[in-house]
């Protein structure tokens, strides 16, 4: 698994599938990451953290986010076996991740700024 | 990248509880020319499928509220017999998703992140997969109305022929029987009727084929043998009429296999015609010998007018000898080893009886014990000779109002040469005397009285048989053989019948002379016989005296007068 | 079941083969064999050789080839029949319309 930030490939695939739709479909993903993203933070057992984890891998490898996407998929499979201690270290790292990629897809949002 | 639009556009419901994944994968799939449904959780894609039935599902494995694999086993149900196909989006790992999307119920997965081709091949395969079901259905439902069609259409045309055969005589005492009530579709056919004279006709058929096909034959068929029995004709002309319409109604590949049976209870003989039928057997009770009636004959509708055979063979009967006929159902009846039933066990039955009167019965218990397979096509039906007097036929139904009677007339007959050879003028000379109203109580005498006088004639005077040749069973074949040789051959010789009804008193009387061109015979010395010497033959003679009110005989023995009288009518 | 059909050597002859069951389902096939034939042949031979079962809608078939073959005046054998098919033949008397060897 490659790990690149953000495959560029696959976001030229995802505007040419959705045509005049593909701002949107970023803003979607930006927001809805963000929701994600406090789930993570806020979740008390395993198995929740375990579930937001494998959405929010599943929409990230599917906007090119890949180690992003990765990540997600360590904390999916770290917290399969407790004890979870160094989970918070993992999260961050995960904090850290979204926080670059977003920057490269707010550059990428400009580009379609009317 | 462009994408080719699918062939039908579908209707499909994507439910994933990923905002951005449900954009993207409505986008793609809009854009390969469907419609689309979306749902965020188990319960509102299984809410969204019932209320609007769309034709694919895409269901996300990982959903709250109820998860991907409750919601597939829900959609399923709703869905009922028609297939629609549920594609699970799936990040889990390849082995794990694939085991758990089956054992939901799922058609195939597509795995994250969602790769557009592979996802138009997957939805193209599976709307493939959902005509094809919809079509499975369609046709088994077209079967399922098209044969309650041909159902209905198989109870009319046996209530039709049921009509038909009403009239028949397998009610009677002496006759047992055993068919399916659906034995008309095998082509199975099973008649009786009395004759005029007292005697019986029995017919079993198996006409080729299957279905309507093979019950259409049977109607025509049933006619001419309850109308022409009933109007005294010979078994003889009976099958040359029923080969002929055959022939002639029926497609060439078609035809009836049938063994017909003449039984006469006042002279103890049964005439046997068998073409194409398997063996039927002629069960003497007091030797126990089983004499098999072999089929003689191509069967009924194959041969032209021409190249017909009618000849019969003709047995001597005595009271409580049996004739057994059955279809090839019987002999062919195979059980789960897949042994038939054959010929060797039903003449083990037969060797085994000790009961005539139970010999039905135990062919129909070795074929129980038999365990074969029930059929529609096993007939079978056993025929007892008894004393003549013993059966009652019931009374002729006249259809004239029976208010004129001719009753001043007479008239002569005379057949000559070959005419004798084809012509039995019987049927006709009943019809007429049928119109006496006063001798329609003494029918059943009259014509046995007369049918004895006109074979007396022909056979013993013109074609001089010796009657005592049939004084044993050997010599009762010599008998029939010679009587049908010497009846090819003749070329001169004549009988003559004259009739004369005049009226007497308030009721009236009936004068036949019946005369021969033969050698006569001494009638004192034939009346003089004791029974013992008799044996099967001259019986002719002391019947006709007891069945007529005065009989008498010339010297020579060539020319007899009886006569029939009947009072007022009430 | 199968069907074939070849001329024999003069070409006056047709030979029409039939391997296993020759029943109902043999219908078109059989009819095919010679009515699909080119010329018209003055005899016709059919070889029971492997013909394993034989029933009443066979019997039917063979009176259509007759009747094909001019009826009466048809030249129509049956060959290399078994036991069991010959006995159906003889119940039903066939070998008075049918040469059978």
């Amino acid at each position: 698994m490659s790990n690149q930030h953000l495959d560029y490939d696959v976001l030229s695939a995802l505007q040419e599938v959705m045509e005049d739709d593909y701002p949107l479909l970023l803003d979607t993903f930006l927001s809805d990451s963000q929701v994600r993203l406090n789930e993570l933070h806020k979740a008390t057992d395993p198995q929740k953290l375990g579930q937001a984890a494998h959405s929010f891998k599943g929409s990230s490898s599917n906007m090119g986010a890949t180690h992003l996407a990765h990540l997600c998929h360590q904390l999916e499979e770290r917290v399969k076996h407790p004890p979870l201690n160094d989970i918070e270290d993992l999260v961050n790292r995960i904090d850290n991740e979204f926080a670059e990629v977003r920057r490269l897809y707010d550059d990428e949002r400009q580009r379609f700024a009317y | 990248m462009s994408m080719l639009a699918a062939s039908e556009p579908l209707t499909v419901l994507i439910a994933d509880d990923n905002m951005t994944d449900r954009m993207l994968l409505s986008s793609i799939v809009r854009r390969q020319g469907h419609r689309v449904l979306t749902a965020s959780d188990g319960q509102e894609a299984v809410d969204v499928f019932a209320e609007r039935r769309p034709q694919l599902v895409l269901l996300d494995a990982m959903m709250p509220v109820l998860d991907g694999f409750e919601a597939a086993r829900q959609i399923k149900e709703l869905a009922g017999e028609s297939l629609v196909p549920i594609i699970f989006l799936t990040s889990l790992t390849e082995e794990d998703a694939l085991v758990r999307c089956l054992e939901a119920g799922g058609d195939d997965f597509l795995a994250k992140p969602y790769n557009q081709v592979i996802l138009a091949a997957k939805i193209k395969a599976m709307d493939r997969m959902r005509r094809l079901q919809a079509t499975v259905l369609e046709q088994r439902d077209q079967i399922t109305r098209h044969h309650g069609y041909l159902l209905n259409e198989q109870r009319v045309a046996k209530a039709v022929f049921d009509q038909v055969a009403h009239s028949g005589c397998l009610s009677s005492p002496n006759i047992r029987y055993m068919q399916s009530p659906y034995a008309l579709f095998n082509g199975d056919l099973l008649l009786a009727a009395f004759t005029p004279y007292g005697g019986m006709h029995v017919l079993l058929g198996d006409f080729t084929g299957h279905g309507l096909p093979a019950a259409v034959g049977a109607m025509p068929l049933a006619e001419v043998f309850y109308g022409m029995t009933a109007k005294g004709y010979g078994l003889a002309e009976i099958l040359r009429e029923m080969n002929a319409k055959l022939k002639r109604i029926l497609p060439v590949d078609m035809f009836c296999c049938a063994t017909l049976l003449n039984l006469n209870f006042q002279r103890r003989v049964v005439e046997v015609w068998n073409g194409g039928m398997p063996d039927g057997y002629l069960y003497r009770s007091e030797s126990g010998e089983h004499v098999p009636l072999r089929s003689r004959h191509l069967p009924l509708g194959v041969l032209s007018r021409a190249s017909f055979q009618e000849k019969t063979e003709v047995f001597s009967l005595a009271p409580g000898d049996r004739l057994f006929l059955l279809s090839d159902g019987v002999i062919e009846t195979a059980n789960d080893d897949e042994d038939l039933f054959g010929v060797e066990r039903l003449e083990r039955v037969f060797e085994l009886n000790r009961d005539p009167t139970r010999l039905f019965e135990d062919v129909q218990a070795a074929l129980g014990a038999f365990h074969g397979e029930s059929r529609d096509d096993v007939s079978m039906v056993q025929v007892e000779m008894v004393e003549p007097g013993e059966l009652e036929p019931p009374a002729t139904v006249y259809s004239d109002s029976g208010a004129s009677s001719p009753l001043n007339w007479s008239m002569t007959l005379e057949l000559r040469g070959d005419t004798l050879k084809r012509f039995n003028p019987l049927p006709y000379l009943l019809q007429l005397l049928q119109e006496i109203h006063g001798l329609r109580s003494q029918s059943g005498a009259l014509y046995s009285v007369l049918s004895e006088l006109y074979s007396n004639a022909l056979e013993h005077g013109v074609l001089g048989l010796d009657s005592t040749l049939k004084r044993d069973a050997e010599g009762f074949a010599q008998y029939y053989e010679q009587r049908s040789t010497r009846l090819n051959h003749l070329k001169d010789g004549y009988v003559r019948l004259h009739f004369m009804v005049q009226p007497e008193g308030r009721g009236g009387r009936l004068t036949i002379d019946v005369e021969d061109s033969g050698q006569g015979f001494d009638p004192h010395q034939v009346m003089s016989r004791s029974p013992e010497e008799e044996g099967l033959s001259g019986r002719g003679l002391k019947l006709i005296r007891q069945l007529s009110d005065k009989a008498q005989w010339s010297e020579d023995g060539r020319s007899a007068s009886v006569e029939f009288s009947w009072g007022a009518l009430a | 079941m199968a069907v074939n059909a070849d001329y024999s050597a003069d070409a006056k002859e047709l030979t029409i083969n039939i391997k296993g069951r020759f029943d109902f389902g043999s219908h078109q096939d059989f009819r095919d064999a010679y009515e699909r034939v080119d010329g018209s042949p003055q005899a016709y031979k059919i070889n029971l050789k492997e013909t394993t079962y034989l029933d009443s809608s066979a019997l039917g078939m063979l009176l259509l080839l007759r009747d094909h073959a001019g009826g009466d005046t048809a030249k129509v054998k049956l060959v290399n029949s078994s036991t069991d098919v010959k006995k159906i033949l003889a119940i039903s008397n066939f070998d008075k319309l049918f040469e059978i060897e």
